[in-house]
């Protein structure tokens, strides 16, 4: 984008006619509106100018214009906690936020307001906390000063669920973390304890070091331990014998034996019961931070209807609960107002922002009699709605349930662990059983046998079995974020390897969501330069996307035309002007024909088509069309070959399917589906057996991410399909989804091989540990090498994974 | 000897403890809850900004 027409402000390409042209320090800078003029002299007057080097903005902020609501004091008044008459505290989720600098500013301006004291900004979650002295200012008074800065502020409150993870993940962070400090210090007495036992050791100074080492397992396997101990519980009394069991009774058994061998000068094993709780713990811990941010998708769904509404009631305008509003209520959305709840236009028309809803960039025309769901954003004049439902029945809370719906539906992914440990849990304890029965009744004494038995357990203990999952997922995951491509937890790593269906969204997935001009057809005597020419004398006063597509192609084609004066917009259908010698009509083929313009049949496919007629002659057609993402033929050609199935899934009609289906060389697809009618499509392919994978970006996909075995979705989305998917790319690349299968399968291989070697490990030990035969040390060297194979193992992965990539990423490129 | 040796130990287990307490309450005040942030952050200049003198613009945002 060129500097010269974009405002400096946000970046955006400046409409003609709205310019604004403001000198600061000598320099002419220019503004698309009076916002961005306002909020860059507010900016460089802070002394703050470097923000605008600093900044790191990829995509759009809150649309101009938002920023005109009022904050009603009575609302906000209910989210702060007072903590004394000149502190307290308000959270809030800021709108906006695009980069680390957004977050930089925010902060830097706030805390030079009067009363406010700090201001602190999480830059992952957007939420704020800020600290302020309500004598001396007021909460509506904070949100306008944010809002003034162009960012869009919401009261915030956390849900109980959400709340419920953040302090299972702190107490996760404690137990780890304690775990570690008290790991360390033991492996220092350990270190002594190894030294001892080969180079001889004062017997009191080793039983010394065994009652510090016994002093400082306790806590590990007690407190930091306890997630497995009540897990291990729980599979007890389903009689599911799970990881947690085994981790269990490996730790318990190596922590008894030993203490009873700090009574009897025995070797003791403490080293192995923390080293294992330690180690298991950091993959959870991992695992729990990519996972909690998901939690948050549901509350910030219904945070996308504003609380209050404005009521109209006879001549007067009242600002009510948007939770107080009944059927039939009317009430008034100015332009920059989210609507409330779901509605039907009573009076006026406007252009509704409905991405957060659709995934469609466009604005669309809504005009009289036509719903409106909550949540959209009113962008272009005031409109009067009535009211259809409930705020509790609106459309996004109905999303909000099927999202929640299906997320209790889909049945946890049992991990390949989970799964070795049913099978492996009751071996193990039969054969210690039958050990201690053998050596019962044979000539040996019984604590001989006892002690037979629990050496069956430690050496079984899942050292390299635990390890076998969470190094793989670890390495598989760490390699697969450094390429833009994040899973949520090892499951989803495993669960994505097995996947053997995709499903595609259409628009924003495999297509830009840009619509440009694909073909010009000027009419006979006509050339393609006249027909532009003409055409964006009209559109260049407009900023629908089609028209923007239409400029940009003017401007490559060397046409350059001032802003044409009278222009008339009819919304939804196209634009008029009507000059002292000449009527131009650009629009709809139903449009044109209106107008009594008679238009020959056009061979559009499945484009859109702009027809342009210049005082009731047909000129020509411009066919626009959303083209496909560069990549996409190559990556859904490559995910075939991987043996992927693909289908289409699309709320479009079956026309632009199908051409959409030709082009990428996609067999199945399912038009005209609604956002229900894409979660049956998936649960119908779930019950036949398939795995699939949904890539979708809109709030319409939300509930199909989340009832597909992996939801996908690319950055560019909406914010709640990036929070219900399990796999999210960072980059949208579509390029990416095919290492993302290639990465999780060679997890799954790898954690095959790291089980394999666990299994051969214990296949040998164990025997020899009933038998009586294997001497501590030998036990404890056997252990830690199975343990080094099965940790290197994982990190050849990595090496596999970037030796693979930095080979493979120039053909795939082009 | 072993006197040394149980005095060393416990030395280190209480500096270990204290080191073990501040983690604690660094967890407690919440400093773990954004990890992605403070890496941009600790680019920005602690140095305050000047504050421009009295102008016409901006009024409410000196202090």
């Amino acid at each position: 984008m060129a500097s010269s027409d974009a405002c400096i402000h946000c970046n955006l390409p400046i409409p003609p006619g709205d310019l604004v042209v403001d000198e600061i320090d000598g320099k002419e800078l220019r503004f698309c509106c009076r916002g961005c003029q306002g909020v860059y002299r507010i900016i460089t007057g802070a002394g703050l100018t470097v923000f605008y080097q600093r900044r790191d903005w990829h995509d759009q902020g809150v649309p101009a214009g938002a920023f005109e609501a009022e904050f009603n004091e009575a609302h906000l008044a209910d989210h702060v906690t007072t903590h004394d008459e000149n502190s307290a505290v308000i959270p809030l989720v800021i709108e906006g936020i695009r980069c680390a600098s957004c977050v930089w500013l925010l902060e830097k301006l706030l805390v030079k307001e009067r009363g406010i004291e700090t201001v602190r900004i999480n830059y992952a979650t957007h939420r704020a906390q800020i600290r302020f002295n309500p004598q001396e200012i007021s909460p509506a008074s904070i949100f306008s000063s944010v809002s003034r800065l162009g960012y869009m502020p919401h009261p915030f409150t956390t849900g109980a669920a959400q709340e419920a993870a953040e302090r299972e993940q702190r107490s996760l962070l404690i137990r780890f973390g304690t775990a570690a400090f008290l790991s360390m210090q033991l492996m220092g007495f350990s270190f002594a304890l190894y030294g001892g036992y080969f180079h001889g050791i004062d017997p009191d100074v080793r039983q010394m070091i065994q009652y510090f080492a016994a002093a400082v397992t306790t806590p590990v396997v007690f407190y930091s331990g306890w997630p497995f101990l009540s897990g291990a519980w729980r599979s007890l009394n389903n009689r599911a014998p799970s990881m947690d069991l085994l981790i269990t009774l490996g730790v318990l058994t190596a922590y008894g034996y030993s203490l009873y061998a700090l009574t009897d000068g025995g070797e003791v094993y403490f080293d192995t019961a923390a080293m294992i709780i330690t180690l298991i713990l950091l993959g959870r811990l991992f695992e729990g931070s990519a996972r909690n941010r998901s939690i948050s998708a549901i509350d910030k769904l219904l945070q996308l209807a504003p609380e209050s509404a404005n009521q109209v009631g006879g001549e007067e305008i009242r600002t009510v609960a948007s939770s107080c509003l009944a059927p039939g209520d009317l009430i008034l959305v100015r332009p920059g107002e989210r609507i409330p709840v779901d509605c039907r236009i009573q009076d006026g028309e406007s252009e509704l922002d409905e991405s957060t809803i659709t995934g469609e960039p466009m604005p669309v025309v809504r005009r009289q009699g036509e719903t409106v769901c909550a949540g959209t954003l009113n962008l272009s004049t005031s409109i009067k709605l009535r009211v259809e439902r409930v705020a509790a029945e609106s459309f996004v809370a109905r999303m909000a349930r099927m999202v929640e719906d299906a997320q209790n539906r889909k049945a946890p992914i049992q991990s390949l662990a989970d799964r070795v440990a049913t099978l492996f849990v009751p071996i193990v304890i039969l054969i210690a059983a039958g050990t201690w029965a053998f050596w019962f009744f044979s000539n040996v004494p019984h604590t001989q046998a006892l002690l037979n038995a629990v050496a069956v357990l430690i050496v079984a203990c899942p050292c390299a079995l635990g390890l076998a999952t969470p190094t793989a997922v670890l390495v598989a995951s760490g390699n697969a974020a450094a390429r833009g491509i994040l899973f949520r937890g090892g499951d989803i790593l495993e669960m994505t390897a097995r996947i053997d269906t995709i499903a595609f969204d259409k628009t924003g997935t495999l297509t830009l969501g840009k619509p440009t001009v694909e073909q010009i057809i000027p009419a006979p005597g006509q050339s393609e330069e006249q027909l532009l020419q003409i055409t964006s004398r009209i559109e260049s006063g407009s900023s629908h996307p089609i028209a923007l597509g239409i400029m940009a192609r003017a401007k490559l084609a060397g046409i350059i035309t001032g802003a044409a004066e009278s222009v008339e917009t009819i919304p939804g259908r196209g634009l008029r002007m009507a000059g002292k010698s000449e009527e131009v009509l650009v629009g709809s083929r139903t449009f044109l024909s209106e107008y009594g313009v008679e238009i020959p049949s056009v061979d559009s496919g499945a484009l859109t088509e702009v027809h342009v007629s210049l005082n009731g002659t047909w000129c020509g057609v411009l066919l626009i069309h959303d083209p496909l993402r560069n990549e996409a033929v190559h990556a859904v050609s490559s995910l075939q070959q991987c043996g992927l199935q693909t289908v289409l899934l699309t709320g479009d009609h079956t026309d632009a399917a199908e051409k959409v289906c030709a082009q990428v060389a996609i067999i199945d697809y399912r038009a005209d589906l609604g956002p229900a009618d894409k979660v049956t499509w998936i649960d119908a392919q779930q019950q036949s057996g398939h795995k699939v994978m949904m890539v979708g970006d809109g709030i319409n996909d939300a509930p199909a991410l989340s009832s597909a075995d992996v939801g996908c979705a690319m950055a560019g989305g909406t914010d709640i399909a990036l929070e219900t998917s399990d796999l999210v790319l960072a980059r949208p690349d579509l390029v990416r989804l095919h290492e993302a299968i290639f990465i999780a399968r060679r997890a799954l291989q790898v954690i095959k091989q790291n089980l394999f070697w666990a299994f051969a490990y214990n296949l040998v030990t164990i025997p020899l540990a009933a038998s009586g035969k294997l001497a501590p040390i030998w036990a404890a060297v056997a252990m830690a090498s199975s343990s080094v194979l099965v940790v290197s193992n994982s990190l050849r992965l990595g090496r596999m994974i970037r030796r693979t990539f930095s080979v493979a990423k120039q053909p795939a490129s082009n | 000897m072993m006197k040394s040796i149980v005095i060393l130990i416990v030395l280190s287990l209480c500096i270990g403890t204290g080191a073990w307490l501040f983690f604690i309450r660094a967890v407690k005040r919440g400093d773990f809850d954004d990890v992605e942030g403070p890496k941009y952050r600790m680019l920005d200049d602690d140095e305050a900004p000047p504050v421009p003198e009295k102008s016409h613009r901006g009024d409410n945002y000196e202090k």
